[in-house]
């Protein structure tokens, strides 16, 4: 059976800031269509590593290929609108949620829109709807929906539920499931939280000061990790 | 030296200047209005305010830096040479920009794009003034310049001050943007817009009540020298035009080079935290 090949890949990947070493030499390969959790304690280096994949930061060294090709040899805005990227707290722009989505992409059609309304679970009659009037969980879904509609391959979410209420934050967990199970979309999730990372599934990463300590089923990576650093943040003692 | 046609009306407004009228003040007059900073000395130790010294040698500079201005300006004047006129207007630019880099602390390093701005502001506005009203002699063009340039100065210093906050308190808008594939230009584009507005706030407002809340300064002085209020009017209607100019095409320029140093050449915004 060939492999698959894989559709993100980061190679040596390093930043440094100011001297101080925030990622070092991370290598891993991401496969279409999977799950990702990248875990670890506070100033690990995980939003760093999001931020470096999409490029919105640049790596000290080593280089990241989408579909086998550098990252360097993409124009920036083709770049991002493959690779998404979704922040903690979600910004919004003003006017409505249609002007939300047509900002991200200019071609979309009505129905398309409210296609992506359903698919982030909002009644797509408040395409129209000015969006001071949203709720801070109404706001990430909305940006969310934006992310999507660049139609990218990959979705990286920096802690996407740590600014909602705990009530709301299975609801948007829930939500992204559902967005990987009606597309192929390879998601790369950042939660500083273990039961996130099991409850969304697939693979995990663990990161505990700008290093990859763990990989593999997240499982495996939180219940019975390999390492003495993985055992240290399963007991809690690296939180 | 050559002078364009239109440069008769404003020549004819300011030679009234030396009506009989004209107000002289001699050194004595000048010594009596120097009780006034006495009185408002004494003022100021009843009320225990901690700024007597500052008005003290405040006085003294103001008195020491226009007098010896007046020297030279009067050298100035009497040489009226192109060079020297080009001379001064570059020492003012930079010693403009310079104390501007010293208010804009959010950008660093901001002097050589304030000098920049100012430069190109300023000359355009006084190369079109003295190719269609002003004549190009040294006692028209170096007040006139030095009004261009002081408003210039400001105007560049809160655009960028306005630049610097707003690019530091809007990132994660900025981000936003530049995530969804957006360039910087289109990803700052209200930031630019709004910096740039704001450079020119002093100005509008001083055009949408001029006459009304204050006289301005150009026309008060000729007033106070005897020249015909509607003379005097004539001329602070060109100087708040050719303000408007200065202070539009030195805002705008300002932002334009300032906001390229918060961006790389893949679209990443640099850390603002200067």
């Amino acid at each position: 059976m060939s492999e698959q090949a894989p559709l993100l890949s980061l190679n040596s990947l390093s930043r440094e800031i100011k001297k101080r070493k925030i990622l070092d030499n991370i290598s891993f390969d991401f496969l279409a269509g999977k799950t990702y959790t990248i875990i670890g304690p506070s100033g690990a280096g995980k939003s760093s590593l999001l931020r470096l994949i999409n490029r919105l930061d640049e790596p000290t060294d080593g280089t990241v290929l989408l579909n086998g090709k550098p990252a360097r040899e993409y124009k920036p805005e083709h770049l991002r609108c493959q690779i998404g990227f979704l922040f903690q707290t979600p910004h919004l722009f003003e006017k409505t949620i249609s002007d939300n989505l047509l900002f991200a992409n200019r071609s979309l059609s009505i129905d398309e829109q409210k296609h992506l309304l359903e698919i982030v679970q909002i009644n797509a009659s408040r395409l129209h709807e000015p969006v001071p009037k949203l709720s801070v969980g109404e706001k990430q879904r909305v940006a969310l929906a934006r992310l999507l509609a660049t139609k990218p391959l990959v979705a990286l979410l920096d802690e996407p539920t740590s600014a909602l209420d705990p009530s709301i934050t299975e609801a948007i967990e829930q939500t992204i499931k559902e967005i990987i199970n009606l597309t192929n979309l390879t998601v790369i999730m950042v939660t500083h939280n273990p039961d996130q990372a099991l409850r969304m599934g697939g693979e995990s990463l663990l990161l505990v000061d700008g290093k990859l300590i763990e990989t593999g089923h997240v499982e495996h990576v939180i219940n019975n990790p390999s390492t003495q650093l993985g055992r240290q943040y399963r007991s809690r003692d690296l939180l | 030296m050559s002078y364009s046609v239109l440069s008769t009306p404003l020549l004819s407004i300011l030679a009234t200047t030396t009506s009989d009228k004209m107000v002289s003040p001699n050194l004595t007059q000048v010594g009596y209005s120097a009780l006034l900073v006495l009185i408002s000395i004494a003022i100021s130790r009843f009320w225990k305010l901690p700024v007597a010294k500052d008005m003290a040698i405040g006085s003294v500079r103001t008195f020491a830096q226009l007098v010896a201005v007046g020297y030279a300006l009067k050298i100035i004047f009497d040489i009226d040479s192109a060079w020297l006129i080009a001379l001064v207007l570059i020492i003012m630019t930079l010693v403009g920009a310079h104390a501007a880099s010293g208010s804009v602390r959010e950008i660093r390093k901001s002097f050589p794009i304030l000098f920049l701005a100012m430069s190109i502001g300023s000359l355009i506005t006084i190369g079109l003034m003295s190719l269609l009203v002003i004549p190009f002699q040294a006692s028209y063009i170096i007040p006139l310049g030095g009004m261009i340039i002081s408003n210039s100065m400001n105007a560049a210093a809160l655009s960028l001050t306005r630049l610097g906050a707003d690019l530091s308190q809007q990132k994660l808008a900025v981000e936003s943007a530049l995530a969804l594939g957006k360039t910087w230009q289109v990803a700052t584009r209200s930031i630019v817009r709004e910096s740039a507005r704001t450079g020119m706030i002093s100005i509008l407002n001083f055009m949408k009540t001029v006459g009304i809340v204050a006289l301005p300064g150009a026309m008060t002085g000729m007033i106070l020298a005897g020249a015909e209020p509607l003379d005097a009017v004539y001329l602070q209607i060109i100087v708040a035009y050719m303000l408007l100019m200065a202070v539009t095409l030195t805002s705008i320029i300002a932002v334009a080079i300032a906001i390229r140093r918060f961006f790389t050449s893949y679209h990443q915004l640099i850390e603002t935290d200067n």
